[in-house]
């Protein structure tokens, strides 16, 4: 992971987060990780091409997804229905958006697609011949592990 | 990133610092339990004993480690704990302990690692653990969310007497030491013997260095130099400290770790890497580069004899910190040797390397163990890399440099390790130790 591509995300999940979410926001220790891992339940996955190749995957678990559909929302929501998965979607795509910007400003040039949203129990993701940078992001509703598994285009 | 930076620093310190007391860890029927690391000389396995007639029913025999004879008790038996059913010619798990002025073997049913814990930490053994007499537990430890009773080997093994009427007194065999000792340490004699064991423990634990094949040779030279050394000074010869591991391998480093280079460094380079057979572009390989110094130097190196061909180096660290500032270096012109000022621009807050150098480097935060998604290079330039790798992952790294080197290309690592694989053929120079990889 080319390290000028590191803080933008960083950086990106932060701001975002402190601006949606009336909550304290702490970073937990980056690392690596390039075996499969488990998913927490929820995950919003963004793809990258461009420069690079790759995609950036949100993690949570259910009961945070919620907790944070429902503060973006103003209004509790109990189940992971239809707005709940479009505002995680959208939490995704502000902080991937706000990433490649910064990304742009540098000069690397990248381009998003449209975030999805998986769901379900006892879920792994791999990252075939790619590590992934574990950002673990820590919110009093729960944790958000930003997984970035890029690679530079050969 | 640098308040990311010193956070991770400040966070790796504290869990440094903390570590005073280390023990072996195994379990005996299914509980866990450690040693005192100081206490322990060895860990091996071994089936057979010899059996000695006449003796407790925890004594299992007597066992010969390289010459010395050694009784063997059966901790299972000598607590009353189920033992699992030995199944007769498999091996089983013992401790070789050091006491006073005796060695003695435990049996026990596996033993699992060594763990470091603060000192602070161990609290006293509470009346209901019942299953271990109580004044043979020194404390209980909480670690990684097991508990651990650590074992006073002292009260229960050692032959101190007059102490208490009903402690149980092993037979006990005087370590004797052998005639002629075979093996690959023959020529040391037993206190220094331990003194290696730990030392190169200590360094694993402290350091993250590795003794293997590929430091032996340095690793057994400066254990030497270090027991003198520390004689002199009345020093204690083990490594107490991070400190002391850091002292200990200060002279390990190659020439100009964690700096630029000198001119007269890079001239002796030079001519090595003369040698090298460049089709189109240069393409390197440059793993553990730190904060950026060697690969700077290497570019401006490399531009120097091969100024034509598109040079572009992949230069990886998996320690965030000191990669982070890697890409926009900055530093001051009286570090830079005066050969390198043609390659560096005045920027606003000092030196930077030209856009020409910069371009042609990649800095990756990423771990070598992992996938390596790159071509195949001309040139790896990996020093002091290896021996910080446990020994199958300094086994799996030298199979990924082959894989990953041109036929022809040049391997360099550090000027106190060496490699020995068929595929590569030795060509060092002077202080600088390098591999050629050769065309089949």
């Amino acid at each position: 992971m080319r390290v000028e591509y590191i803080n933008p995300f960083v950086e990106a999940a932060f701001n975002v987060l402190r601006e949606v979410l009336s909550d304290e926001v702490k970073r937990g220790e980056l690392f690596l990780k390039s075996t499969s891992q488990p998913v927490l339940g929820v995950a919003a996955i963004v793809g990258l091409t461009g420069d690079v190749e790759g995609r950036v995957l949100f993690d949570m678990k259910r009961e945070t997804a919620l907790a944070i559909a429902s503060e973006m929302n103003g209004e509790e929501i109990s189940e992971m229905n239809d707005l709940a998965k479009a505002t995680i979607s959208e939490l995704a795509n502000m902080i991937t958006g706000q990433a490649v910007t910064k990304l742009h400003d540098l000069g690397f040039k990248f381009d998003l697609t449209p975030p999805a949203i998986i769901t379900g129990d006892n879920m792994e993701v791999s990252n075939s011949g790619v590590e992934a940078l574990i950002v673990p992001v820590e919110l009093g509703k729960g944790k958000i592990e930003i997984n970035v598994a890029v690679r530079e285009r050969a | 990133m640098s308040t990311i930076g010193n956070r991770i620093q400040q966070e790796q310190e504290e869990k440094v610092e903390s570590i005073d007391y280390k023990m072996v860890t195994f379990s005996l029927a299914g509980k866990e339990y450690g040693i005192d690391i100081m206490k322990v000389k060895e860990i091996s396995k071994a089936k057979r004993f010899t059996y000695v007639p006449n003796a407790e029913p925890y004594v299992r025999g007597v066992y010969n480690l390289r010459g010395d004879i050694i009784s063997m008790i059966d901790l299972r038996i000598m607590f009353n704990l189920p033992a699992q059913k030995r199944i007769d010619d498999t091996f089983e798990d013992m401790i070789i302990l050091h006491l006073d002025e005796y060695l003695i073997g435990i049996i026990v049913d596996e033993i699992d690692k060594v763990v470091g814990i603060n000192s602070e930490n161990i609290q006293p053994p509470h009346p209901i653990f019942g299953d271990i007499n109580i004044k043979f537990i020194k404390g209980v430890v909480e670690n990684e969310g097991r508990l651990y009773l650590i074992l006073d080997v002292e009260k229960i093994l050692g032959d101190r007497t007059g102490e208490e009427e009903d402690r149980i007194r092993p037979r006990l065999v005087p370590a004797a030491a052998g005639p002629e000792r075979k093996g690959p340490r023959k020529a040391e004699a037993g206190p220094s013997e331990i003194d290696y064991s730990f030392i190169s423990e200590s360094l694993q634990t402290f350091s993250s260095f590795y003794v293997s094949d590929i430091n032996r040779k340095w690793f057994t030279g400066r254990f030497e130099d270090w027991k003198q050394q520390r004689g002199k000074s009345g020093e204690e010869v083990q490594l107490q400290e991070v400190e002391d591991a850091a002292q200990f391998l200060r002279p390990f480093y190659s020439a100009h770790t964690g700096t630029f280079w000198s001119d007269e460094y890079r001239e002796r380079l030079k001519e090595v890497l003369a040698s090298l057979q460049t089709g189109g572009n240069l393409l390197v390989w440059n793993p553990g580069c730190g904060e950026g110094y060697e690969t700077y130097s290497l570019a401006a190196t490399l531009k120097e004899i091969f100024p034509q061909p598109q040079c572009k180096i992949w230069a990886h660290d998996h320690d965030l910190l000191n990669i982070s500032t890697a890409p926009n270096l900055i530093f001051n012109s009286n570090i830079l040797p005066d050969s390198l000022l043609d390659f560096t621009v005045e920027g606003k807050n000092g030196l930077q390397f030209n856009k020409t150098i910069r371009d042609a480097v990649l800095f990756e935060y990423h771990n070598v163990l992992h996938a390596n998604p790159f071509p195949e290079v001309d040139l790896i330039f990996a020093r002091d890399i290896l021996s910080f790798q446990t020994q199958q992952d300094q086994n799996k790294l030298v199979l990924e440099f082959n894989e990953k080197l041109k036929p022809g290309g040049l391997l360099f690592i550090g000027e106190n390790e060496e490699i020995k694989h068929p595929d590569f053929e030795n060509i060092s120079s002077g202080r600088i130790r390098v591999y050629r990889k050769i065309e089949r």
